[in-house]
């Protein structure tokens, strides 16, 4: 009984003396998945669980907030001093425990959902960001400006992002037939990506035409598959940092029939500013533009 | 017949009493370990003054102990104990001291059926349970069929009949991993390996609830074990009846395995590291091998759970891997063993 009475002292204590984390004042706040979440008003000890997260979170100049980021969270360079998380995809419960974070902010496609079912049973705040598209992920910048009060930063981010991509969407507009695009993310098997992705959202948008495109995400292909499919352009992501490109790029040369080939149009891109959903995309899509359509882009710095 | 005199009752409890201390001693330190960084020293200050009034406690500690370690510590003692007793009722009823569920192919069924009810959207119970136990039974009728020529079991044809049946269930399971694209992938390939990173209380009263009543079961047929070890005819003769006490016992076991990899994915040769040990401490008596077997299988999978997740400086390796790297090479000498 006496642990009981122990038990509730520890529990008053701690909502009477939580003023000083942030905890007293807290609003409700609906999500990207449309769940109710409790968000403390001013969060200071917010917990990354994806490096994209890290890195809009750092865009916002709020990266004082961070007590915690994920591995691989490598942009900006500060982020990579932050206690590491396990990675996205595999969260280490017991290290963001102890964290005490007030917040945590969580990314649907990739954070497991048991985790994240754990982290709030034990009390933990968990806002969810659920970026598909280039427009939500505008709309994501915009709610984690909005949780962690930098409204006026995620709206000028937004501005310059819409600008850049007019920029482009102009450009290409005067394009009267798209090149064929092949865009390679995984070696072997050959992988690339299908329409419900960012990357085809910015590839057609750079004035490409996704050879791939389908209803699966990552679909896989053959040698003899893309030899038929005959891109104009071929582009490979760094998944590995950059360092199996000049192999991949020997293999591919041997097939003197596929016009990337024969014009030599096989480009590497950094995996980082194409497939993680922050404001960085809009460089990948100015590259993508660059590597496409160079005629169209040269303007473009 | 009195089967349980007194003095081997005493045995029982003094060689489970020592067992169920290391357990106990094991538990201690694998609540007091872990990533959040605190020192062993100040983990297991923490653990005691649970019970005991200290103020100067710390609430974030005793969360992390008690909701994120303390359960998936109790599940990897509850699958240490099944994966241990299954491998020794497995020795015993086909009389080879390499019988295992993992090298039986038992282990593989079920997470072939695991998986089917995964990929097909089941909840971990009772969904994926059944499909893990029908995989079970399935293999396990499989093995029984390839390896009985008539009614005697051969050493060499068993072991070799599970070899096959687990490659089987290995090309099985990677066409099915391939068959998946999505963000379920990755969780079925650490699943597979034996995971014990995410688990919920109510995952531990499951697979108590299954696997305890299987325990009694087994001690209460351990005699019946022993008789069946000196032959079928003297068995039958000292009144075991031999069909049906296989049968129970093949089908508990396989019930029980199921169970933890379901929950947990798979760990392999704990069943043979466990009961080659206590064996050569404690002889053959499966009366006393079987309460020794859960205990010590038990304290085992804590300790190879702790190092799974103690020994990487970021994130954890699967358990699986470590009874594996441990309990491989024993496979191998055994088997050289036997054959000299």
């Amino acid at each position: 009984m006496r642990k009981i009475y122990y038990i509730c002292g520890v529990i008053l204590l701690s909502i009477f003396f939580g003023g000083e984390t942030g905890y007293c004042q807290s609003r409700e706040v609906e999500d990207s998945l449309g769940r109710l979440v409790h968000v403390p008003t001013n969060p200071v000890r917010v917990v990354s669980l994806a490096p994209s997260v890290t890195e809009v979170v750092f865009a916002l100049e709020q990266g004082h907030r961070l007590t915690g980021a994920t591995r691989f969270s490598n942009y900006p360079p500060e982020a990579k001093h932050l206690p590491r998380v396990g990675s996205y995809i595999h969260l280490d419960v017991e290290k963001i425990v102890s964290l005490r974070p007030d917040l945590c902010l969580a990314i649907k496609d990739g954070n497991p959902v048991d985790a994240i079912r754990k982290l709030e049973r034990l009390g933990i705040p968990v806002y969810a960001v659920d970026p598909r598209n280039l427009k939500a992920v505008m709309g994501m910048i915009s709610d984690i400006g909005g949780l962690l009060g930098a409204e006026a930063k995620a709206d000028e981010i937004i501005e310059d992002m819409q600008e850049r991509v007019e920029k482009i969407r102009a450009a290409v507009s005067g394009i009267s037939e798209y090149p064929a695009v092949f865009f390679q993310i995984g070696v072997a098997p050959i992988v690339s990506v299908g329409t419900d992705t960012f990357l085809h959202e910015l590839i057609t948008l750079a004035g490409g035409k996704n050879m791939t495109a389908g209803p699966k995400p990552y679909p896989r292909f053959t040698v003899e598959q893309v030899i038929v499919m005959a891109p104009d352009v071929m582009i490979i992501t760094s998944m590995d940092r950059g360092k199996g490109f000049d192999s991949v790029r020997a293999r591919w040369k041997q097939w003197e029939n596929i016009p990337a080939v024969k014009n030599n149009r096989i480009y590497l891109i950094d995996s980082d500013i194409v497939d993680r959903p922050t404001p960085r995309l809009v460089e990948g899509l100015e590259v993508l533009a660059g590597y496409i359509n160079p005629d169209a882009f040269q303007a473009i710095p | 017949m009195n089967s349980f005199n007194t003095s081997l009752i005493s045995r029982i409890l003094t060689v489970s009493s020592c067992l169920f201390i290391f357990l106990l001693g094991i538990m201690l330190l694998a609540l007091s370990a872990g990533s959040a960084g605190s020192g062993i020293r100040e983990g297991i200050r923490a653990v005691f003054s649970f019970f005991v009034e200290d103020p100067a406690r710390d609430p974030i500690l005793q969360t992390i102990i008690w909701q994120i370690r303390f359960p998936r510590v109790i599940l990897a003692a509850l699958v240490g104990a099944t994966l241990s007793l299954g491998g020794l009722v497995f020795q015993a009823l086909l009389r080879n001291p390499l019988a295992e569920p993992y090298i039986l192919g038992i282990s593989g069924g079920s997470a072939i059926g695991a998986i089917i009810g995964i990929l097909m959207g089941f909840s971990r119970f009772p969904g994926v349970s059944i499909t893990a136990f029908a995989g079970s039974m399935a293999t396990l009728s499989l093995v029984l069929m390839m390896s009985s020529g008539q009614t005697v079991l051969k050493k060499d044809a068993l072991l070799l009949s599970g070899v096959m049946v687990n490659a089987f269930c290995s090309a099985v399971i990677m066409f099915l991993i391939s068959l998946t694209q999505d963000a379920r992938l990755h969780n079925i390939i650490f699943w597979l390996m034996g995971d014990f990173s995410l688990v919920e209380m109510n995952q531990v009263y499951i697979v108590a609830a299954t696997v305890l009543p299987c325990f009694v079961l087994v001690f209460c047929l351990s005699n019946s074990m022993n008789l069946m070890l000196m032959g079928k005819d003297i068995a039958q003769s000292m009144g075991v009846n031999f069909k049906l006490v296989t049968i129970a016992l093949l089908i508990t076991t396989s019930f029980m395995v199921s169970a933890t990899v379901a929950q947990c994915g798979l760990i392999g040769f704990v069943g043979l590291v466990i009961p080659h040990l206590l064996r050569l401490l404690l002889g053959a008596d499966h009366r006393l091998m079987v309460p020794a077997c859960i205990i010590g299988g038990a304290g085992y999978m804590v300790t190879c759970d702790l190092l799974a997740r103690t020994l990487p400086e970021h994130g954890e390796i699967p358990a699986g891997v470590i009874t594996a790297i441990i309990g491989a090479p024993l496979f191998i000498f055994l088997l050289k063993k036997s054959k000299s």
